[in-house]
Formats: structure tokens, C-alpha cells, sequence
């Protein structure tokens, strides 16, 4: 007969290096697109790779057929004939295949091609993807058995091994210091409420901070909060709005 | 002579051995990165520190506390919407008279305005002097005939996403939806072909991919606001989280 009390710790071991094992593709999911989320304050969202480029080309006249403009914008932007183009206000629009765009906005005297594209980076902008699991069906329940399978590794790690290399002595410390450091963390910080009261005073701070450090940049002009006319630009002719019923819930 | 130990010798030191001189690469590693780090922030920031001796003519400094100057905006992701021109339709309804929808090619025919305007995202970033171009929401309030008993404006985007706007900040100069900034057209990753701008409140207020404005008597608290961030969002307070 097996001794159980013998085999338990054989079996966690067992259960915990298979777990490993399933956990290492997700892992490498979660973890990658965690630091890139943790800092996208300082890179921005990086599941893209976005291009722009400029170009000037002569006024087009409002009297030149679309197709002809659309020929010229397409000619001069060099990536074939468009998918779809449409005409709104002073705009052309060119969309491509590939999701590319090129939007010519047509002034009095020139006309300027802005080219857009972008591709989705391979591994962090499938990870990024897949690190919120919303409006993903089948994912959020993988995500959550995910969560599971950790929980598992780290509650079966506590038992694996026993004597000094285990609780006894190695585990308990480093099991202490993983607690500590989010515990002594929200000490040092005051947790959410303390912060709330220190940006108040940050505020306060700041107001006091005197007018004339730094040089000024090129367009320094503070934004009015008081109401000023406003240069109205009025669109070719009226637009058109359809009606619609008013809403169940007024 | 080495300072290691002889791991042929006494090879039960190599583990304990082998684990020091790895924490001693990790710190060192750690360390070099986060003060190149720092270098590269401090280099950048002469248009924060520009920016913060400003001060607007309400009397608040130029700059939020907790904000850094950014050239361009930065991507930050999102539901996107799917950015043609063809499919966009804003839908103004809600608290008003006469709810309507516009097509892109009919709103570039609304009266048009121009503005420069800052915007603070929560995350720290602002990018300041920016000009705007697009049709005022007070604009889009006053064709749909909005009733007195409107107190919020909730915009509404992409797969579902709202943001509520206090009556005040919705109806400011410098409130728009938007489809221009500095004269190009917004790429998709910043809301293509239309989105909303609020300056006066946090970035995220300002939704990408908009699909709706809706006027609205009670407040409804949109998706970020109902997920631990703040329901007003003032970046001079720093309303950044609830």
C-alpha cells in the first residue's frame, strides 16, 4: 500500500513541474505585455508599428472631378490604385488594401497628402491582445484557468520542499519578503487615500511656482477658459443631419 | 589571483556560488537601467519645465501637476473603431428636441472651428498648444434643440465605450468633436476618423471612435469611470483615480 503521507509532497512536485510546463507560453504572454502595459506612460501603446509621411502637391481645384483628383493624389502617393475614395469638405480620401490612407486636404494655393499606415508588431501586439480579456469569449475562461494554474504554482511552491531549503528557514524568508514588499509599499505610500491627499497638496505647490523659469517655448499662448468669437469656418453649403426618434429613456 | 572559490574543490559551493554572482548581475543591471533611465527623462523635459512657468489666464498653471510635455500624442490603445469615413455616423440625441445622426461628408459642413488646446492624459503625459479642428458640441447641442433638464454629455464610441462630461466642460469654447489636429488627419490609434476632445478634463474623456453624443439628465459614469478612475477628471485637482 502507498504511503500517502509520504507521497503527497511527490505528487505536488509532480503536479507543480507539469503546471510549469503548461504555464510557460502564458507566462511569457502575460508577462511581456505586463511590463509593456506597466509602462506605457513611456511608450505608449507599442502593439503597433504606425508610419506617416507628408507630401505637397498643387492646389486641386473644386471644379476637378473626383476621379481626377483621386488619380493625382493616388499618382503622387506611389502605393497603386486606392480600394475606396470619397470627397468630404476639403478632404480626399484614399484607403488602400493594405489599411493604408492617404487623406489630401486641398487648400487655395496647395494641397497636402498625409499618408498613414501601420502593422501590427508579431509577438507584443498578439500579447497586448490577448492580455485583456475583453470581448474575448473563450479567452476570459482560458485567462481565468491561467489564474487557476498560478495559484496552483505558487501555493504547491510553499510545500514542495521540506527542511531549511523549505519553510523551515529558506522559504519562510523569501515568502516573507514577496509579502512585504507590496505590504510595506502601500505603508511607505499611504495606499490609494494618502495619495489622493498628497496630489492635493502637489497642487498647491504648484500654483506657487514662479512665472518666467525656462525659456518660453514657440507657441506660449495660455488656452482662453473665457468664451472668445470663434473663427467659424462655414462648410460648402448645409449639411445634412437625419432625423431621429427620440431615445426609449427620454 | 581569482577571487572565486575553488568550485572543483569544494563543488557543493558552485549553487550558492553560481545564484550570488547572479543577484550581483541582476542589481548592477537593474541599477544601469533605471539610471539611464532617468538621464534620458531629465534630458527631455526643457518643454515641461517651459510649460510649467506658463500660466493660463484662469490663473492655473499651463502645465497639471504630475504632467509631463509630450510633442505628439501617444498612442495608449483601445476598442478602435473602424476608422473609415465611409461608415462613420455621429448620432446627437438624448435630453433634445430633434436628435439626428450626420454623416462625415455632412459634419465637415457643419460650422467648422479651429482651437488650440492642450490635453493632460492620466497617465501623465500632456501635449500642449495643439489646434484642433472640428464642430463644437455646443454647436451640435444647439442644432439638436437640447433641453434644459440636460446636465451631462456622454460621448459615445467604438464596441460600447461611453465617457460622461459634466454640462460645464462639455460646453466650453474648446469642447469639440474632432477630425483634424495641426492639419493632418487622426491615424487610427488616435480615434480615425472622429473623435472627441474635452481639454479641461483628462485625456481619456475625450473618446476615440466616436459614434454618439448623448444628453443626458442623471449622470452615468462611462468606462474608465467605472473602473476605478475618477467620475469628473480635472488634471489641476488630479482627479485621476475614484
Amino acid at each position: 500500500m502507498v504511503d500517502v503521507k509520504k507521497r503527497w509532497r511527490a505528487w505536488l512536485r509532480a503536479i507543480h513541474r507539469d503546471f510549469g510546463y503548461l504555464a510557460v507560453g502564458f507566462t511569457l504572454i502575460y508577462a511581456v505585455s505586463g511590463i509593456a502595459q506597466n509602462h506605457i506612460e513611456d511608450w505608449g501603446d507599442v502593439s503597433f508599428k504606425a508610419t506617416e509621411r507628408t507630401l505637397a502637391l498643387p492646389a486641386i481645384p473644386d471644379t476637378t472631378p473626383e476621379i481626377v483628383a483621386v488619380k493625382s493624389i493616388a499618382d503622387a502617393v506611389g502605393m497603386g490604385a486606392p480600394t475606396t475614395h470619397s470627397r468630404a469638405g476639403d478632404e480626399i480620401r484614399l484607403e488602400y488594401a493594405n489599411g493604408s490612407k492617404a487623406t489630401a486636404i486641398v487648400g487655395a494655393k496647395d494641397t497636402t497628402v498625409t499618408v498613414q499606415a501601420r502593422s501590427r508588431r508579431a509577438f507584443i501586439g498578439l500579447a497586448n491582445w490577448l492580455h485583456t480579456a475583453r470581448h474575448k469569449n473563450a479567452w476570459k475562461y482560458i485567462a481565468d484557468s491561467y489564474a487557476v494554474l498560478l495559484l496552483y504554482l505558487a501555493l504547491s511552491g510553499i510545500f514542495m520542499i521540506k527542511g531549511k531549503l523549505g519553510l523551515k528557514w529558506r522559504g519562510t524568508i523569501l515568502i516573507s519578503t514577496g509579502i512585504l514588499v507590496p505590504v510595506m509599499y502601500v505603508g511607505l505610500a499611504g495606499g490609494p487615500n494618502e495619495q489622493k491627499d498628497a496630489i492635493a497638496g502637489t497642487e498647491i505647490g504648484l500654483k506657487s511656482v514662479p512665472v518666467g523659469l525656462g525659456p518660453p517655448r514657440t507657441a506660449p499662448t495660455p488656452q482662453s477658459p473665457t468664451p472668445t468669437p470663434d473663427p467659424e469656418v462655414k462648410g460648402p453649403g448645409s449639411a445634412v443631419l437625419t432625423p431621429l426618434p427620440p431615445d426609449d429613456d427620454q | 589571483m581569482s577571487d572565486s572559490p575553488d568550485l572543483d574543490r569544494y563543488p557543493e559551493l558552485a549553487d550558492r556560488w553560481n545564484r550570488r554572482n547572479f543577484i550581483k548581475s541582476a542589481v548592477a543591471g537593474t541599477a544601469l537601467l533605471g539610471f539611464g533611465g532617468a538621464l534620458m527623462r531629465l534630458a527631455a523635459d526643457d518643454l515641461t519645465r517651459a510649460a510649467r512657468a506658463e500660466s493660463r489666464v484662469d490663473g492655473r498653471p499651463r502645465l497639471p501637476p504630475g504632467q509631463r510635455v509630450l510633442e505628439f500624442l501617444r498612442p495608449m490603445g483601445g476598442d478602435e473603431g473602424d476608422g473609415k469615413t465611409e461608415t462613420f455616423r455621429l448620432k446627437v440625441h438624448g435630453a433634445c428636441k430633434k436628435p439626428f445622426e450626420v454623416d462625415y461628408a455632412n459634419l465637415l459642413k457643419l460650422p467648422q472651428v479651429e482651437k488650440m488646446a492642450d490635453v493632460h492624459c492620466v497617465t501623465g503625459w500632456s501635449m500642449i498648444g495643439g489646434m484642433w479642428k472640428g464642430v463644437q458640441l455646443k454647436k451640435l447641442a444647439e442644432l439638436a434643440e437640447m433641453t434644459d433638464e440636460a446636465r451631462f454629455v456622454i460621448l459615445e464610441a467604438a464596441h460600447g465605450f461611453t465617457a460622461n462630461i459634466p454640462m460645464k466642460e462639455a460646453m466650453a469654447d474648446n469642447a469639440l468633436v474632432t477630425y483634424r489636429i495641426n492639419g493632418k488627419p487622426f491615424s487610427i490609434d488616435h480615434g480615425a476618423p472622429v473623435r472627441g476632445l474635452v481639454p479641461d478634463l483628462y485625456f481619456w474623456k475625450s473618446s476615440k471612435w466616436i459614434t454618439g453624443v448623448k444628453f443626458v439628465k442623471n449622470d452615468a459614469p462611462g468606462f474608465w469611470e467605472t473602473r476605478g478612475y475618477n467620475n469628473h477628471a480635472d488634471p489641476w485637482k488630479e482627479e485621476r483615480y475614484g
